[in-house]
């Protein structure tokens, strides 16, 4: 090869060393992950389960980690701490913690809120699941950023917890871990045959089996953005329009760019090139903008985050709203009338 | 040598500067606009090209595992037909073959060459004192603004009709209004001066069929031919992935290349499978007719080799480079070509960089910034699955970097 010494982002070590640390990318601690379901007593143990990932729960934090991997400055010569044995926030001096403290207790709620919409939506929906308590995350980013030993590893962690807890069945919530279990955990682990399906299939088929429209409670104009991986990885196109079609007084306006030809929301390089993300972002905006409906449905927390972050800076009208919360409130309302 | 963090800080710069830069903006979308709009017309027109090109795929993934047969069979047909053969394992032994040739004191034409930039054929000669020209509009636009080409097809895409009027009433010190037909006549009346003038004329190729020694050459202004017929000498720079088979693969593929790349059918193909030549003498063939009386065939390995052997980011030498994927590319939009190395751009510039072009120092940032977004495949007539390269490109990196 022709060169051997080579920039490694430290969002990269950062990140793997967390996961190895603490089973997800922020190094968020087990109670960040799991609060979420305090109090809706859901099974722990059963073959299927609702797989969050920690990823809706971490979408809150992501920026306070950018901001700081901005400040810090970093020296070229970070490779050890990839076989170091120390974390290598705590090398850097940084204390994870105190950097998340930032972040209010509402933007984590918001997220929290639709972990618990999309649990009560399934049970609405008669679906049996259980949640594991100790949930680690996939790796996908691990897989990304081409760090294939270190995915190894979590994935055999991983494996482990479902076979330990006896799933055979994962609904899984975002697009990136759907991807993961779906299409990179079969090159990794031998005999991988846990079926993985996204959540938006599980609902776009319940809601189907049920058979009765559903309905929000005020007229509402929306536009779908299609997550890249969800569209184009695991070609998901319409079951969020099978859903969205079930809702009355809803009129979906699908952007020019829209299914496989989907616009990314500029989340993937938010890590390493947190202003290219958010000039990404406005341009997908203003593709949506142009639908002129007043809400775009996301179904990825990344998407969600990213997309919001960029309407709340430029004071824009049209606001984000996840699947799971139009389809939380189309079966409340519905519930509520019959 | 540069840092690695220095080229990194370097590089995003310069990618966050074009990306804010309101001019390269308005260019980009003009171009975008109706690149998408030429390219679905043109398969609109023409809908067996998907077909083609799906077997065009089969063929260069095949082409892929046969490299150094391919060299050999072209390079015996050609020296038949008359040329002289070169085989450049690296940019540098090119460079000196080139410049070998070439020598100094010369007047050169040179038509488009992906190849050509990546080895910096252009800086090489002229700095050996030869005036060098390149012909095609858009390569003459951004070798007089010194920059790089931003794109396979259109080079100058980010460069609007009002800059490029700047660009000529600069170099002509008259005014030049910003109107694209005027542009276009006054870089034609400039160039036409150059061609017989010229000692040498230098060309890649889109590409060639072995079995016949011929090389294909796409394009619409007339400048290739006009550089590869009128000098004396013809040297033509050709990446040895670039070979395939036959004469009648060549003209699939070329025609996937030009359909994917927007157009129904350049207005020129140039078919060049020697120096000129002339049997009607008593039948007895003699080379150094009207045309040339030379052709230099360099074939270019640099890293080609290298890569047809990685078992998974070989995939990335059945790139044809219509350029399709760029106009897709979310990142390419705002930065165009600097979300990319010297002449290879994009997400699956990465790889090129790494292994033929500036190398991994270089290429690693370009691949940190693929968003793995996968439009780019959907729009592939060789259906690159750029997602699934990323991480293994990105592999590659991190254990490089752990060593």
């Amino acid at each position: 090869m022709k060169n051997a010494r080579l920039y490694i982002p430290p969002a990269f070590r950062i990140i793997s060393d967390n996961i190895a640390r603490r089973g997800n990318p922020l190094g968020l601690k087990e109670s960040d992950c799991s609060s979420w379901a305090d109090g809706l007593q859901l099974p722990t143990k059963g073959e299927t389960i609702l797989y969050t990932g920690c990823e809706y729960q971490m979408t809150a934090y992501i920026r306070s980690l950018v901001e700081v991997l901005q400040r810090v400055k970093f020296k070229d010569s970070l490779f050890s701490a990839f076989t170091g044995i120390q974390a290598v926030t705590g090398k850097l001096g940084l204390d994870l913690m105190k950097v998340y403290s930032r972040v209010t207790g509402g933007e984590s709620e918001t997220y929290n809120r639709i972990l618990r919409m999309a649990a009560l939506i399934l049970r609405k929906l008669d679906i049996d699941f259980a949640y594991l308590e100790r949930e680690l995350y996939s790796g996908a980013l691990l897989y990304e950023y081409g760090l294939f030993e270190e995915l190894e590893e979590q994935a055999k962690r991983v494996v482990k917890q479902f076979k330990e807890a006896g799933v055979t069945k994962i609904i899984a919530l975002t697009p990136h871990s759907a991807e993961a279990f779906q299409q990179v955990y079969p090159k990794f682990i031998d005999d991988f045959n846990i079926d993985a399906v996204p959540y938006v299939s599980v609902v776009a088929d319940a809601l189907k089996k049920l058979g009765t429209k559903l309905s929000l409670p005020e007229p509402l104009t929306v536009t779908l953005h299609d997550p890249c991986h969800l569209a184009r990885s695991l070609k998901v196109t319409e079951a969020p329009r099978q859903v969205l079609q079930t809702i009355n007084n809803l009129e979906l306006r699908e952007v020019a760019l829209n299914r496989e030809l989907t616009g990314c929301c500029g989340a993937p390089c938010e890590t390493i090139f947190p202003e290219l993300s958010e000039l990404v972002a406005a341009k997908r905006i203003e593709e949506l903008e142009a639908t002129g409906a007043e809400a775009v449905i996301t179904l990825c927390p990344y998407c969600y985050a990213n997309l919001k972050r960029s309407l709340d800076e430029t004071g824009k009208k049209l606001r984000v709203v996840d699947l799971i919360e139009i389809v939380y409130q189309a079966l409340e309302a519905s519930n509520a009338r019959a | 040598m540069p840092e690695p963090k220095q080229i990194f800080e370097k590089y995003y710069d310069e990618l966050l500067r074009s990306a804010h830069s309101d001019k390269m903006a308005l260019g980009l979308s003009r171009s975008v606009n109706a690149f998408r709009a030429g390219r679905a017309k043109a398969l609109e027109r023409f809908p067996h090209t998907v077909e083609l090109a799906e077997e065009v795929r089969r063929l260069k993934e095949d082409c892929i595992g046969r490299l150094d047969e391919l060299v050999q069979k072209a390079t015996a047909v050609l020296q038949e037909n008359g040329a002289q053969v070169h085989y450049a394992e690296t940019a540098a032994d090119a460079l000196k073959l080139i410049g070998e040739i070439v020598g100094s004191g010369k007047v050169i034409v040179s038509g488009k060459t992906l190849t050509g930039e990546e080895i910096e054929l252009r800086h090489h000669l002229e700095s050996l004192g030869n005036e060098y020209w390149e012909t095609d509009c858009a390569q003459l636009l951004l070798q007089l603004r010194e920059e790089k080409p931003m794109h396979y097809v259109y080079p100058s895409l980010h460069i609007t009709r009002e800059e490029v009027a700047e660009i000529l009433t600069d170099l002509l010190g008259r005014e030049i209004p910003p109107d694209i037909p005027t542009e276009i006549r006054t870089i034609r009346e400039f160039l036409r001066g150059k061609y017989f003038k010229a000692d040498i004329g230098i060309s890649g190729c889109n590409v060639m069929g072995a079995d016949t020694g011929t090389i294909f050459l796409l394009e619409s202004e007339g400048n290739i031919r006009m550089s590869t017929t009128v000098p004396p000498v013809h040297i033509a720079l050709i990446g040895i992935e670039k070979i395939v088979p036959t004469l009648h693969d060549a003209f699939n593929v070329a025609e996937v290349v030009w359909r994917y790349a927007g157009f129904t059918i350049p207005l020129y193909i140039s078919l060049i499978s020697g120096p000129s030549g002339t049997a009607d003498i008593e039948c007895t063939l003699i080379h150094g007719s009207s045309g040339p009386l030379e052709l230099h065939v360099v074939f270019l390995d640099n890293g080609r080799s290298t890569l047809s052997k990685d078992p998974v980011l070989k995939e990335a030498l059945r790139c044809i480079k219509c350029g399709a994927c760029l106009f897709e590319c979310p990142v390419f939009e705002l930065a165009a070509g600097y979300y990319g190395g010297r002449g290879y751009f994009g997400g699956l510039g990465a790889i090129l960089t790494a292994y033929m072009g500036e190398g991994f120092d270089i290429a690693a940032p370009i691949a940190y910034t693929c968003l793995r977004c996968g439009r780019c495949t959907e729009v592939c007539p060789q259906s690159i699955d750029l997602s699934k390269l990323m991480p293994e490109l990105r592999h590659r990196i991190v254990n490089m970097a752990k060593r």
